[in-house]
């Protein structure tokens, strides 16, 4: 049995309806099959008060073994550093957060925002909010570089906004399952299993990346979201058309750009106008390319794309 | 708009360039600030109006500039049907051709 305590700071709970949606498992799986123990969770839990507060107290002492610290959302400091902003059982949630996240075996990051601070620190960051241990691609965050759990592991950042589901709940399985020290983290303290490939990888407009076809609006089925609906597919790293949502589709093959939510500068340029679904290009050539390629490669790469390019390429090959 | 009314307007195009046409080369949206107030400009132009949208959109017959970009390269640019899939401009035009809506 690993005793698990999940709790939300500068957050939306957009994690928390992500994760009761999981299939396979299942969020009730995890307590019937996997033994996991949920001591607590802000929807899930059925003490108030004081009652919950006995519980951190007591995880915090000692007296009830923490095995997984699940934190999801922001670390709040404002005001001036005091977290006050965000109380929680009669303190500020950043105090609990160092606590528990000293008491536990292991320490993971759901969302954007418990990794890198996500939408809440976006500039001017008038809440003062940080991740585990990054804000943004700064290491750091409010536990610091040098951060391990007793394990001896730093946060497992999960990522995403919201986290897939399946990334969560089979992280958890295995941390619960005693194989949390095979879980290989790339340097931002992503597991390796999920985000060493793109979103790109499996997409279903991959063909019309490869042959220079553009979506010109949302929704259309033909053409890559990337040239000019700000896709960022190419250079995300995220399993979202490998591991499907809901196990049926996801944004790039629905016709919505990727927004690029797993990686650490999400909302990126900081949601300036004009830059939310739009390709950002400095003289007609994109600002971000794929991973990977230069300015001078793309141009080639375009113009003899584009000169052997079918003509089924150019079309709706989607039929409903 | 069907094969032959494409042709009949990639014609008037044709001629109405090589007639002289001047259009709006410059400046060169080097952002997409700019680039948007082309495309705003753009959708006050009624469809019919072939010759405002060359001028905004400052189309010429030939490649252009240091680096001799064309149509062909554009990502707006559909090979197989010769035609610009840019919403607000949605014309048939000749590969060597090149605007200053062109992007990679």
């Amino acid at each position: 049995m690993a005793n698990l305590l999940w709790l939300q700071g500068g957050a939306c709970s957009g994690n928390t309806m992500s994760f009761l949606n999981a299939e396979e498992p299942s969020a009730c799986d995890l307590v019937t099959d996997f033994g996991i123990n949920v001591l607590w969770h802000p929807s899930l839990g059925l003490e108030l008060g004081d009652n919950v507060k006995q519980i951190l107290q007591d995880c915090v002492s000692g007296t009830i073994p923490l095995d997984i610290f699940v934190f999801e959302g922001t670390v709040v400091n404002a005001p001036n550093g005091t977290g006050n902003w965000n109380r929680f059982c009669g303190r500020p949630m950043k105090d609990w957060v160092k606590e528990l996240s000293d008491a536990a075996q292991f320490v993971v990051a759901i969302g954007d925002c418990a990794t890198w601070g996500g939408i809440p620190a976006t500039a001017p960051n008038p809440s003062e909010s940080v991740g585990l241990q990054f804000l943004k691609r700064a290491p750091g965050g409010s536990l610091g570089t040098g951060f391990k759990s007793k394990a001896g592991l730093p946060v497992i950042n999960i990522p995403g906004c919201p986290a897939h589901p399946d990334w969560v709940t089979q992280i958890l399985v295995a941390v619960a399952s005693g194989r949390g020290g095979d879980l290989s983290l790339d340097e931002f303290q992503r597991p390796k299993t999920f985000f060493s490939t793109f979103t790109q990888t499996g997409c279903t407009r991959n063909m019309h990346f490869a042959y220079k076809v553009s979506a010109t609006a949302f929704g259309q089925r033909k053409g890559c979201l990337f040239y000019d609906l700000g896709c960022r597919g190419p250079m995300t790293h995220s399993p979202c058309n490998r591991v499907l949502w809901n196990r049926q589709s996801s944004k790039t093959r629905a016709g919505m750009p990727c927004l690029g939510c797993t990686e650490p500068e999400f909302p990126f340029y900081d949601l300036a106008p004009g830059t939310v679904f739009k390709t950002q290009t400095v003289m007609g050539v994109p600002k971000d390319m794929p991973a990977g390629v230069d300015k001078t490669g793309y141009v080639k790469l375009t113009a003899a794309a584009k000169g052997a390019a079918p003509a089924w390429a150019e079309q709706d090959i989607f039929v409903v | 708009m069907s094969a032959e009314e494409q042709e009949g307007v990639r014609e008037t195009i044709t001629k109405l360039l090589a007639g002289g046409l001047e259009t709006r080369t410059e400046p060169f949206p080097e952002n997409d600030k700019q680039f948007a107030e082309i495309l705003t400009e753009l959708r006050e132009v009624p469809a019919e109006n072939i010759e405002r949208k060359l001028v905004i959109a400052g189309f010429v017959d030939h490649p252009f500039g240091e680096d001799q970009y064309r149509c062909t390269e554009c990502m707006y640019y559909l090979v197989h049907r010769k035609w610009c899939d840019l919403p607000e401009l949605a014309l048939p035009v000749e590969p060597e051709w090149w605007c200053r809506l062109w992007r990679i």
